[in-house]
C-alpha cells in the first residue's frame, strides 16, 4: 500500500490543493496515514494556541501620534518629481541643441540668437546645468543612502527618479566631453553607473522582495564606501564656484 | 475589505491625511499581530508596525484594490519583516527560552489555552512547549518563519502566500514544509502529551 507522504498530510491539514485525489479515502482507510495525520495535527495544534500579547485599545491611535510626524515631510506625491523632471530635462535639451547648433554655426554665419554668447558663457551655461544636475543627483543618493526612499519607503518612486536622471547624466557627459572636460566626464560616468544601478534595482512594497534588499544593500554601501555623495557635492560646489568666479 | 475601508481609501489616496488615520487605527492591531509573530519580539513587532504604514501611505497611490487593503497592509509588512530579520540576522524572542517560568506569566503565549488542566500542569506544560518552540522558531529562514506565520495564522493560500512574498508557489510550499517539519519536530512531544 502507498502511504501518503508527509507534503501530502500538510497540504489536506490546511485544505490546500495538490494533495494526490486518493489522498481523504486512503486517510479514511489507512490507520498508518491517520496516526501520522492525527500526530502532525497535535504538534501543529501545539503553535496554534500562540497569541500575539495583547494591544491596548487605543494602540491604533499610539501608532498614528508616533507616523503622523513622519507623513508630512516624506509623503511625495508621485507625479510631482517627474514633472520637474521633465521639464528641467526639456529645457536643457533646448539649451544643449541651441548651444550646439550655434557651435556649428557660429563660424560661417553666426545665429542671431546665439550670437552674444562666447565660448566661455556656453560654458558657464553648460557648468550649471551640471552642478543642478548634480544637486538632484545628490538629493536621491542621499534619500537612498539613508534607507527614506529604498528602506522605508516606496523604492519605485526613486528609481523612476533614477532613470530620469540616467538619461540627463548621458546628454550632459556628452556635451562635457565635446568640450574636452575630461575628469568631470569620467565623473558622470561613474554617477551614470550607480543611478543605471538604482534604475535597476527593485524593491516594490508588494512586489518580490527576493534579492531586493541585497541589491539595495549593495547600492548603499556602493554609495557609502566610494564617498560618491562627497564626491558629488565637491564637484557641484566647484562648478557654481567657478560659475561665482566668473 | 472591512468595512468604511472603500471611503477611507479612497481619500486617503488623495493625500487625505484624516482619512489615513481612519485606517491606520483600524488594522494597526492586526498588523501588529503579523510581525510580533514574525519578529518574536514586540519593540520589533511596534517598529514593523511604524514602517508598514509609513510605507503604506507612501505607496497608497499604487493599490489597485485587487486584494483587501488590510491583505495589501500584511504583505508590506510581511516583506519589510523579512527584510529587517535578515538585516539582523536573527530571531529575537522576547523572553528567553531558559528563562524561569514566573517571570514569564506575563508573556506566556499559552497562558489563554482553554485547558482542563490543573494550572500548575498546564503552567509547566505551557512552559515545556514555549522551551521548544522558540529555538524551532529561531531555526526558521526567514522565509521559511514568514510563510509558515502568513499560511498558518494568517490563513493565507499557499498562492496567496507565494504573492504575499514575491516567490513562486512551489519555493513558497517547500518554505512551508520545511517550516512545519521542523516545528513538528520541535513540539511533537509537547504535542503527543496534551492529548
Amino acid at each position: 500500500m502507498i502511504h501518503l507522504s508527509e507534503e501530502d498530510l500538510i497540504l489536506l491539514y490546511y485544505g490546500e490543493t495538490g494533495a494526490p485525489d486518493f489522498a481523504q479515502a486512503h486517510l479514511a482507510e489507512c490507520p498508518t496515514c491517520r496516526d501520522a495525520a492525527e500526530s502532525l495535527a497535535r504538534a501543529l495544534g501545539v503553535c496554534n494556541e500562540i497569541t500575539a500579547p495583547e494591544r491596548p485599545p487605543d494602540f491604533g491611535r499610539d501608532v498614528w501620534m508616533q507616523l503622523a510626524p513622519q507623513l508630512g515631510s516624506q509623503y511625495r506625491p508621485k507625479h510631482l518629481f517627474p514633472l520637474r523632471i521633465w521639464l528641467s530635462a526639456a529645457a536643457l535639451a533646448i539649451l544643449l541643441v541651441a548651444v550646439f547648433v550655434a557651435g556649428r554655426l557660429s563660424r560661417p554665419s553666426p545665429a542671431p540668437v546665439m550670437a552674444g554668447l562666447s565660448d566661455r558663457a556656453r560654458e558657464r551655461i553648460l557648468d550649471i546645468a551640471v552642478a543642478d544636475h548634480l544637486d538632484r543627483v545628490q538629493m536621491l543618493l542621499t534619500e537612498i543612502a539613508d534607507g527614506n526612499g529604498g528602506g522605508t519607503g516606496s523604492f519605485d518612486a526613486d528609481r523612476e527618479r533614477a532613470e530620469d536622471l540616467v538619461q540627463e547624466d548621458r546628454l550632459l557627459r556628452q556635451s562635457l566631453a565635446s568640450r574636452g572636460e575630461t575628469a568631470t566626464t569620467n565623473f558622470l560616468d561613474d554617477v551614470e553607473t550607480v543611478l543605471t544601478e538604482a534604475a535597476h534595482t527593485s524593491d516594490s512594497a508588494a512586489a518580490p522582495y527576493v534579492g531586493s534588499a541585497q541589491a539595495l544593500g549593495e547600492l548603499r554601501n556602493r554609495i557609502e564606501s566610494g564617498s560618491l555623495l562627497f564626491k558629488v557635492r565637491i564637484v557641484e560646489s566647484n562648478l557654481r564656484n567657478e560659475d561665482q568666479k566668473l | 475589505m472591512k468595512d468604511g475601508d472603500d471611503t477611507s481609501l479612497q481619500q486617503a489616496r488623495c493625500g487625505d491625511r484624516d482619512a489615513f488615520r481612519v485606517l491606520v487605527e483600524r488594522h494597526a492591531t492586526a498588523v501588529f499581530r503579523l510581525a510580533y509573530r514574525m519578529t518574536g519580539n514586540e519593540t520589533d513587532a511596534e517598529d514593523m508596525v511604524q514602517e508598514t504604514f509609513l510605507r503604506a501611505w507612501r505607496e497608497i497611490r499604487r493599490f489597485d484594490g485587487r486584494a483587501s487593503f488590510g491583505t495589501w497592509l500584511h504583505r508590506i509588512c510581511a516583506n519589510r519583516t523579512v527584510d529587517f530579520l535578515r538585516s539582523r540576522n536573527r530571531w529575537q524572542p522576547a523572553i528567553p527560552p531558559s528563562g524561569p517560568i514566573a517571570t514569564e506569566q506575563e508573556h506566556d503565549p499559552f497562558r489563554n489555552l482553554p485547558s482542563q488542566l490543573p494550572s500548575p500542569e498546564r503552567a509547566a506544560r505551557s512552559a515545556e512547549a514555549r522551551a521548544m518552540l522558540e529555538p524551532a522558531l529561531a531555526a526558521l529562514s526567514e522565509v521559511e518563519r514568514a510563510a509558515f506565520v502568513l499560511r498558518h495564522y494568517e490563513g493565507l493560500a499557499i498562492e496567496e502566500v507565494a504573492g504575499a512574498l514575491g516567490v513562486q508557489p512551489g519555493a513558497a510550499r517547500h518554505s512551508i514544509f520545511r517550516a512545519v517539519r521542523k516545528l513538528r519536530r520541535a513540539l511533537e512531544p509537547v504535542g503527543s502529551t496534551s492529548l
